[in-house]
């Protein structure tokens, strides 16, 4: 059991990161770009994004392997260039010094029928190839985020167990608040889909992205109520704003930390930001979990 | 009669829809009926429903596909009863590059295809460059952009910067949406916007009108 697992066991409160996609067009990427590809061409400024948030207080950061599965990466040409990729990415991630390093394992991108086209098989193919890339490049945990339909969410787990067997596996599915209470798009309710992950074999489950931070409370506590896992919340900063041609999140670091304290104080192991989350969201955080004495 | 026809599009039985309208051509019925006493309403049903809470992403597509079903039967008959003056405009929809959702992409096109426009649907992934030329080729009354990630709304600025230079003034106007996009953000890049794809239809229809009368 490496570190991170033994601190998962021991249900350590840890503080993650945030947003990596918003930094990178900070730096430059130019919209319509694969992040991933700025792993292989723009290597210093990701390692730099990585080292902000060490600087911030994380202590755990997510390697920029988010779409580094060969489906999407296909979209960007970069299919063939998968194992180099997740290997690269893992390493920037630990040359920033971190003292965990979470490979980030995004959807295909692909929807089942009805709704789309994608097909199961090629979807765990997709997921074991990205699975033995991350295995061979040691992070210390993976974490499956950002999924909008349980189903391939299971499927990303299934093949990581198999593929990369002395990993824990964290995953996050992405949720909308309903008037009966916290579905995915695709009508996964919250604490069935937690459940259904903790049975699959999850080491830690829980939700990131579009919801902000109030919104993401409640989840907590209705999570917390529904497993007995290590639980893992990951708000945006509230709600997309446009100011002068670009896009802006409107939330301030405090407002975010304040919330997210009380998300921690609720029993949630894993707290960190998703997207408009930079390193100053993750610096009031800290200072919070570090007043509040949470920290191990 | 109509009745039925609502609750195919609200069930997602395409191959119900499908019979249904065409009953309706054979039997030389009213077509401009159908669709918006059946179908349509079927769909804005289908919309309500997804507002609620109680329709999520699968029962939404199969409605738009019962609806689409549908309208592949009526659509001709429809150009023929109005003289070939069916279409309400041209729209040419995609969504943008960088971004590879096209679910809600899709839905607005059908719906506008259902709601009288000719619409150049050009998938997912698409370029700047190739909505301007496509709209150039096809004399667009609209370009619609779909972008579902906050780091490619830039993209629909791009296009709305890339307008002007068609040269086609007033026309075409562009049309943004997706999950991230908003009022303030449409208004600041000189955008329409609809906040979902039944709206969208609406949003569509006043700006054909508008650009007419411009």
């Amino acid at each position: 059991m490496n570190a991170f697992a033994e601190r998962l066991r021991r249900r350590e409160t840890a503080l993650l990161d945030g947003g990596l996609g918003s930094l990178l067009i900070a730096r430059g990427l130019a919209g319509g770009e694969a992040p991933e590809s700025w792993v292989l061409s723009r290597p210093d400024d990701v390692r730099r994004v990585h080292g902000d948030y060490v600087g911030a207080g994380s202590d755990a950061v997510h390697a920029a392997t988010f779409g580094a599965n060969a489906i999407r990466l296909a979209r960007f040409s970069l299919a063939d260039r998968c194992e180099e990729l997740n290997a690269e990415a893992v390493r920037l991630a630990r040359e920033s010094g971190a003292r965990f390093v979470l490979a980030d394992v995004g959807p295909t991108g692909e929807y089942l029928p009805p709704v789309g086209t994608g097909d199961r098989r090629s979807w765990k193919e997709a997921f074991v190839r990205q699975g033995r890339a991350l295995a061979a490049a040691v992070p210390d945990a993976l974490h499956v985020e950002t999924m909008t339909d349980l189903r391939e969410a299971l499927i990303a787990l299934e093949a990581l167990k198999e593929s990369a067997p002395s990993l824990p596996v964290m995953v996050s599915l992405t949720f909308q608040r309903k008037k009966r209470g916290f579905f995915t798009i695709m009508g996964d309710a919250l604490a069935g889909s937690l459940r259904s992950l903790a049975e699959a074999g999850a080491d830690a489950v829980g939700a990131n992205c579009t919801l902000a931070s109030a919104d993401m409370r409640l989840l907590a506590e209705e999570a917390r109520a529904a497993v007995d896992l290590p639980l893992v919340i990951q708000p945006n900063a509230g709600s997309p704003e446009a100011r002068e041609g670009s896009v802006f999140y409107s939330q301030a670091p405090e407002a975010f930390a304040e919330e997210m304290a009380l998300v921690a104080s609720l029993g949630v192991e894993l707290v960190g930001g998703c997207c408009g989350t930079d390193p100053r969201f993750i610096r009031a955080l800290r200072s919070r979990l570090d007043s509040k004495g949470s920290r191990s | 009669m109509y009745a039925e026809m609502k609750q195919a599009v609200v069930l997602g039985d395409a191959v119900r829809a499908r019979q249904l309208a065409e009953g309706v051509v054979d039997g030389e019925g009213d077509v401009v009926a159908a669709i918006e006493q059946g179908f349509a309403a079927g769909i804005r049903r289908v919309g309500d429903l997804w507002e609620e809470g109680e329709y999520f992403l699968p029962e939404l597509v199969q409605g738009a596909e019962a609806m689409k079903a549908a309208m592949a039967v009526l659509q001709p008959a429809l150009r023929k009863r109005l003289g070939g003056k069916a279409s309400k405009g041209r729209v040419v929809i995609g969504t943008v590059q960088g971004d590879l959702h096209d679910i809600g992409k899709t839905l607005v096109a059908t719906l506008l295809s259902a709601g009288g426009f000719e619409v150049d649907d050009l998938g997912s992934d698409v370029s700047v460059d190739r909505f301007l030329a496509r709209a150039k080729e096809n004399g667009a009354d609209i370009i619609a952009a779909s972008a579902l990630l906050t780091t490619t709304m830039p993209v629909q600025k791009a296009i709305a910067d890339g307008i002007p230079s068609l040269g086609l003034a007033p026309r075409p106007r562009l049309l943004v949406g997706g999950a991230p996009t908003t009022a303030a953000w449409a208004a600041q890049i000189g955008a329409a916007w609809a906040e979902n794809a039944l709206r969208a239809v609406a949003v569509a229809e006043s700006l054909v009108g508008a650009s007419r009368r411009a």
